[in-house]
């Protein structure tokens, strides 16, 4: 019993760190321009089905680099052409946008490539347990994690260390004054947009060597990305990433006790930390107003 | 400048108005056929084109508009051309599929109600068209209840009931794969009938439980699940789960070296799952319900190469659904010589379908009393590939589905007619 318990805690921090990179994309544009996007889930499907027809010419690590930045490049288009219009209006517009911006993903990938489940194969090296007691640990889930933990080094360096980085915590907290100081507010909204999309690309990339590659991935995957967000705190970055890894694990640990909890547990956790400490575990106060 | 303003908006008036008259010309149609007393007899399909069950929705449908020309090419029910009425039922609303087979029957004034691949959305649609009194075929919805315990007089049912399956499958995976099973079972109607009705067909063969789990419907990560099965140490680990949900579990449990360990298995399988996986998940013990390789078998050639002269690909046990439920419809009409719902399900009840429509080895019919279609079932084993790219499946018997379908007296089925 122990064993298993030790293993799902394990286990669930694997799942959780994908549900982090995930959320990671989603906080980054919550964050800076106050849009909900619930397209997300549409990019990440996209990013998994471009690298699904990249793979017959660049192989399955050439996709793995190019289908993100395509990701990104179009979420760049749909922050200039649509979203873009909507930053100062009361979220919901955005939120409404993005909600029927994600059928309609969803009903493109579903239109171009079928709605017939299609086969993603990873290279065979990554696709075998590293050992027969510790089965649930293959290549391949090891080195998402890894890409994983990359992805968010890389992001906090960016965050901390570069002009962007600091332009964008900077209107994080105060977008007016960022403004006021002769900042693009415009370029940078974009810029933090395809960063995010570019994160749902990868992990669409990722999701897809794991799972079935099928139009509704990106809409069955979304959810706990909201939920880590909501736990771990709305305007922190950490928070997201602790969030993600605490949902991964009580979801591990749901099934020991009670599976048919498995995917409830998650959403009793948001209720339970939005009426204990509604900002999220380590969120501002005064953001979820 | 206000001449050509003037201009600009006649134009655009005129575009507006050649747009308006176009439309117009669009509505005319039915009403001149109508006049020549071609009124074609609708078929309604309420059925999943979105959504987690939009792979085999669409193969139902594909199933569906073959028969109609078919039909139209053999001189249409009662002399009058069959028209296809296609509405999205959506995955998984019960709601929508309700509003849209009212939407069918109501106002589009259909002859047949066909649908749904979801047993849930199954039932609440028959509750509709038993209100309504028309002919209901539920082509690939298999909870038993829909020829079972709510049975209806209008409704019939071609895929099997999950207690078929279950009994066709039992006996293979006792005798090559163990007795001690585990069970991974979708949290709802149909996982659950069908985990009952293993336990029970095990239970006769000398299978015991080693343990079974419910998983939610659309769980993407089964990690934590194979975690727990393979601790059970079972014989066999059971995969109940279909579509998206059943391809993350299997590829997840070969991912995890499981394959190597333990016998994977399960009742039903379907050749949309096996497609959606790489060629080395496709393994385990399993049950089709229908399969494009049956050589020998009259008319399965034909209809292979007339589905993939359609859509380029083999028709699956969905597109056989679609096929014989449509055909279904011609078939009860003609015999019954009315388009009368309760002289059609009298026709229909009991009736054995022609080779062409059946397209199986054994004689496939409509059970009388409970209205469910007993045909063949495929027992065998996944595989990469076959001589074919699309033969993924080597069926090592068939079953005739009179031997599972079990005693018409111990079902819980009791049509009540109308009047």
């Amino acid at each position: 019993m122990l064993q298993l318990i030790l293993f799902n805690v394990f286990n669930g921090l694997i799942v959780g760190a994908f549900y982090a990179l995930m959320a990671l994309g989603l906080s980054l544009i919550i964050n800076l321009s106050g849009v909900i996007n619930f397209a997300h889930g549409g990019f990440l499907a996209l990013g998994a089905y471009l690298a699904y027809s990249l793979m017959p010419f660049v192989g399955f690590w050439g996709a793995l680099v190019i289908a993100p930045f395509l990701t990104a490049a179009l979420g760049l288009v749909v922050e200039r052409v649509l979203i873009r219009r909507l930053y100062g209006r009361d979220p919901l517009y955005s939120l409404l946008l993005t909600f029927g911006l994600a059928y309609i993903l969803e009903d493109v990938t579903r239109y171009i490539w079928g709605a017939q489940s299609l086969p993603y194969p990873i290279p065979p090296v990554l696709a075998r347990p590293l050992s027969s007691q510790f089965f649930f640990l293959t290549g391949y889930r090891l080195f998402m994690v890894a890409l994983v933990a990359a992805a968010v080094a890389a992001l906090f360096v960016i965050l901390r260390h570069t002009r962007l980085g600091m332009r964008i915590r900077a209107g994080t907290l105060d977008l007016e004054t960022v403004s006021a100081l002769g900042v693009n507010v415009r370029v940078l909204r974009t810029l933090n947009f395809g960063l995010g999309i570019y994160l749902a690309g990868l992990a669409g990339v990722l999701a897809a060597g794991m799972l079935g590659l099928q139009p509704t991935i990106g809409t069955s995957l979304i959810m706990p990305s909201f939920v880590a967000i909501i736990v771990g705190g709305l305007g922190s970055l950490p928070g997201t990433l602790l969030g993600g890894l605490l949902i991964g694990v009580a979801s591990g640990l749901a099934t020991v006790f009670m599976p048919s909890a498995s995917e409830a547990i998650i959403y009793a956790m948001m209720g339970v930390v939005l009426l204990l400490r509604p900002r999220g575990l380590l969120g501002e106060e005064g953001r979820m107003q | 400048m206000s001449d050509t303003d003037r201009t600009s908006v006649g134009g655009r008036r005129t575009v507006l108005r050649a747009a308006l008259a176009l439309g117009a010309a669009n509505l005319a149609p039915p009403f001149i056929r109508a006049a020549r007393g071609e009124q074609p007899v609708l078929i309604g399909l309420d059925n999943p084109l979105t959504g987690t069950y939009a792979a085999v929705g669409k193969n139902e449908l594909a199933g569906c508009e073959l028969a109609v020309s078919q039909i139209n090419a053999k001189g249409g029910i009662l002399g009058r051309p069959a028209e296809l009425r296609v509405e999205d039922s959506t995955s998984g609303d019960a709601g929508t599929a309700v509003q849209k087979a009212r939407k069918l029957i109501e106002r589009d004034k259909v002859d047949f109600l066909l649908g749904n691949v979801n047993s849930a959305l199954g039932l609440a649609m028959a509750q509709v068209s038993n209100e309504k009194g028309i002919l209901h075929i539920v082509p690939g919805g298999h909870t038993d209840a829909i020829t079972g315990a709510t049975c209806h007089w209008n409704v019939f049912r071609v895929c099997n009931a999950t207690q078929m399956e279950a009994n066709a499958a039992a006996q293979q995976l006792i005798e090559k794969a163990g007795r001690k099973w585990y069970y991974i079972t979708p949290d709802y109607a149909f996982g659950h009938t069908l985990q009952a009705a293993l336990e029970k067909a095990a239970e006769k063969l000398g299978g015991t439980k080693a343990g079974a789990d419910l998983a939610p419907l659309g769980t993407t990560d089964f990690s934590s699940f194979l975690i727990k099965a393979q601790a059970a140490n079972p014989d066999v680990i059971i995969f109940l789960p279909q579509g998206d949900d059943m391809i993350n579990a299997l590829k997840q449990a070969v991912q995890f070296g499981l394959d190597k360990r333990f016998h994977l298995a399960g009742a039903q399988q379907e050749l949309e799952s096996l497609e959606g996986l790489p060629p080395e998940a496709r393994i385990g013990s399993w049950v089709f319900e229908w399969y494009w390789k049956q050589p020998g078998v009259p008319h399965v050639a034909e209809f292979v190469e007339a589905i993939r002269k359609k859509t380029g690909k083999v028709p699956t046990a969905r597109t056989w659904f679609g096929f014989v439920s449509t055909w279904s419809c011609a078939l009860a009409a003609q015999s019954a010589k009315s388009l009368d719902p309760v002289k059609m399900a009298k026709a229909l009840g009991g009736m054995k379908l022609p080779p062409e429509v059946a397209l199986v080895p054994d004689q496939a019919f409509y059970r009388a009393e409970d209205h469910q279609f007993v045909a063949s079932l495929f027992v065998g084993s996944a595989q990469a590939s076959g001589a074919d790219p699309e033969d993924l499946f080597n069926v090592a018997r068939v079953v005739r589905g009179i031997d599972v379908a079990g005693r018409i007296e111990d079902s819980p089925c009791k049509l009540v007619w109308p009047g």
